[in-house]
């Protein structure tokens, strides 16, 4: 049985490695001091692993120990969470999609299609209400980012019209 | 007074004053939407900061902070929601109230309490927050590094449940810190060729990402539905008998709170249900407790009001924040680069004076506009969630790449949203994260800087005073909360869960 900490452990260690590998790999420049620019990130990268190990051995100690009852609690708490990481990776594909958009579609446009899109990915329902609530929240933020704030957002195509 | 007179004259700035009731009034439309704690409330309105000026980008974080307090006690009396954890208290007896048909009695008590306990701890931050000033300019690289170490010291505290963990979470924000440019040699680190990379990251990007992003991806997979407010109640504030019998529930929460306050990890939720049980014990009715009780609502409303202003003393003093909305109020001082701790008073008294003349408009403000802002807070609150979250993404997505525009940076942000939604996951704490990306700049420097100048010699840590003095609080710090854990452990007693920094 896999428990939140095994795996909280196990992504601890790895990230630890790896800041490791990339820490042992900086090289010392005649400028510095005895600590040097691979001193401290060495400490953070041994302390990160040494700890997500130290996590992984409690988890599995915990599971050893803990009765029957308790295992099958355990066991219930990854039941729905695949589901639930394929809904926020879906946001988050839309989160991307707009970056990937928005530089060519612009600002404006990309908000329009944004929001409706979001909105109804996260249980609106499709008609008119969400593409009215996607047109006028996007001139909302455009009018109090580009206008008001004087942020230079993407025009994207419709540069021509100055938006 | 001295503090006093030099307030006063910020009294009649208009940017203050603006900054003052634009933050108060988002806090508590932010406040008042469940799910949307006043940390998450904060980091939103971050990026606008950037264009401001210091001390009304302080302010309007600040009072946003205080704003919010207040809403959250909104949901949690009409629809049994609290809006912020902190309001949880609030839910016992504010929700009762509202089934006798008293529910604008209820908002009138949290309103008018939370007004009591802001003022009684604005007094104390401006009370205790300038006496460290004095000490500033003996302040050196060793004290320096100690003091980085003291707020490192402070995890301990702030992990929940495993301290492995919060350990763990500070280190992943120590490592996002050594990225770009080395504070000593000017050298490359982490960068991977990026051109973007090499001024560091950013720590908005991170907080942004970690509360607000997280919080939004975290809806996104449950799809709950919260339910509706039906009634249009009108704020009613209590008569003078009522008021009477309020006053003892009043000043315990105010107690309590600023206490909590100044206490790291501790927060305004734990100081609620504790104001809470303390005014129960104390009441001369504790029968009507959980029954709608009206100083059910006073104590912890006072308290989590007086949490909001004595919690930006660490923050002023030490430049150490002990929950997510403070973690996000030095973000906004580090955005104008202002290093919060003993030298800033020194170098941005202005700031620190246009906070307090701020904050105080900001609670005269949270009164007017709680009475105002009623009606919005329930057709916010009645708005289908998936609209308003489609909103706060684009309005996450424009903010962050209104700072440098960069879609780098919002790319940064996503990921560190990524990071904070497997955290939520894995019951990792957040504030220990930010904790180690704003910190890990000073230790580090302080650190190298103080070998450098002793010639290596470590003894130099020792030497200084307020190093030594401060290294032996981070000691007693971390072997007082280990010895309080060993305890829980023999007593077989449960911990929270989370820390107040998980955000659940």
């Amino acid at each position: 049985m896999i428990t939140r900490d095994m795996v909280g452990g196990a992504a601890a260690s790895l990230i630890g490695a790896l800041y490791l590998f990339y820490a042992s790999q900086l090289r010392p420049s005649s400028l510095a001091d005895s600590v040097g620019p691979q001193g401290l990130p060495l400490v953070y990268g041994w302390l990160t692993l040494a700890l997500g190990l130290v996590l992984l051995a409690q988890a599995f100690i915990a599971v050893l120990r803990a009765s029957p009852a308790e295992r099958a609690k355990q066991a219930d708490a990854w039941s729905g969470q695949g589901r639930r990481i394929l809904w926020a990776a879906g946001l988050l594909a839309f989160a991307v999609g707009y970056l990937l958009i928005v530089e060519t579609l612009g600002y404006l446009l990309s908000l329009a299609v944004l929001i409706p899109a979001v909105a109804i990915y996260l249980g609106a329902r499709f008609g008119w209400r969400p593409l009215a609530v996607g047109v006028g929240g996007a001139v909302v933020l455009w009018l109090m980012f580009d206008k008001l704030l004087g942020v230079g957002m993407p025009e994207g195509v419709l540069r021509g019209l100055g938006l | 007074m001295e503090t006093l007179l030099a307030t006063l004259p910020f009294l009649l700035d208009p940017s203050i004053l603006i900054a003052a009731f634009v933050g108060v009034t988002w806090g508590i439309l932010g406040g008042a939407l469940p799910g949307i704690s006043p940390s998450i409330t904060m980091a939103l309105l971050l990026p606008f900061t950037y264009t401001m000026d210091p001390a009304a980008a302080i302010v309007i974080l600040a009072s946003t902070y205080v704003g919010a307090e207040y809403g959250g006690s909104v949901p949690a009396i009409l629809i049994r929601t609290p809006g912020t954890n902190a309001a949880a208290a609030t839910v016992l007896d504010g929700y009762e109230m509202n089934l006798q048909g008293k529910a604008g009695l209820a908002l009138g008590i949290s309103l008018y309490s939370g007004f009591i306990g802001s003022m009684v701890g604005l007094v104390l931050l401006m009370l205790l927050s300038a006496p460290l000033s004095s000490v500033a300019l003996a302040f050196t690289p060793p004290a320096y590094f100690a003091l980085g170490i003291l707020g490192l010291s402070v995890i301990a505290t702030l992990s929940g449940d495993s301290l492995v963990k919060g350990l763990i979470a500070a280190l992943l924000g120590l490592i996002i810190a050594t990225i770009g440019t080395d504070p000593v040699t000017g050298s490359n680190r982490f960068t991977f060729g990026s051109a973007d990379l090499l001024g560091g990251i950013e720590p908005v990007m991170i907080m942004v990402g970690l509360f607000a992003m997280s919080e939004l991806l975290a809806q996104a997979s449950k799809r709950g539905e919260v339910d509706k407010i039906r009634s249009r109640p009108r704020i009613e504030f209590p008569d003078w008998p009522l008021a009477k019998r309020l006053i003892p529930s009043q000043l315990i929460g105010s107690a309590i709170g600023s206490f909590e306050g100044v206490m790291p990890g501790a927060g305004g939720t734990i100081a609620s249900f504790m104001s809470y049980n303390e005014a129960r014990r104390w009441s001369k009715h504790p029968e009507e407790f959980g029954k709608g009780s009206p100083e059910g609502i006073a104590a912890p409303e006072t308290a989590n009001n007086a949490v909001a202003e004595t919690a930006i003393i660490p923050v002023l003093s030490f430049g150490i924040p002990g929950s997510n909305s403070t973690a996000i109020l030095l973000g906004g001082f580090l955005i104008h680069g202002l290093q919060p701790g003993p030298m800033l008073f020194e170098q941005a008294g202005d700031v620190i004076y246009g906070l307090y003349a701020g904050l105080f408009v900001a609670i005269i403000g949270m009164m007017i506009m709680g009475i105002a802002m009623l009606p919005l807070c329930v057709w916010m609150v009645n708005r289908p969630l998936p609209y308003l979250n489609a909103v706060i993404l684009a309005l996450i997505l424009s903010g962050i790449y209104s700072i440098h525009g960069s879609l780098f940076d919002v790319g940064l942000m996503l990921a560190a949203g990524v990071l904070g939604f497997f955290m939520r996951m894995l019951r990792f704490p957040f504030l220990p994260t930010v904790l180690g990306l704003v910190l890990g700049f000073l230790v580090e420097s302080n650190f190298r800087r103080s070998l450098v100048l002793s010639g290596d010699d470590y003894m130099i840590f020792v030497d200084d005073r307020i190093s030594l003095a401060l290294l032996v609080l981070s000691a007693l710090f971390i072997f007082g909360s280990l010895a309080r854990r060993v305890i829980a452990a023999l007593r077989k007693e449960n911990r929270l869960a989370f820390s107040e920094g998980s955000e659940g």
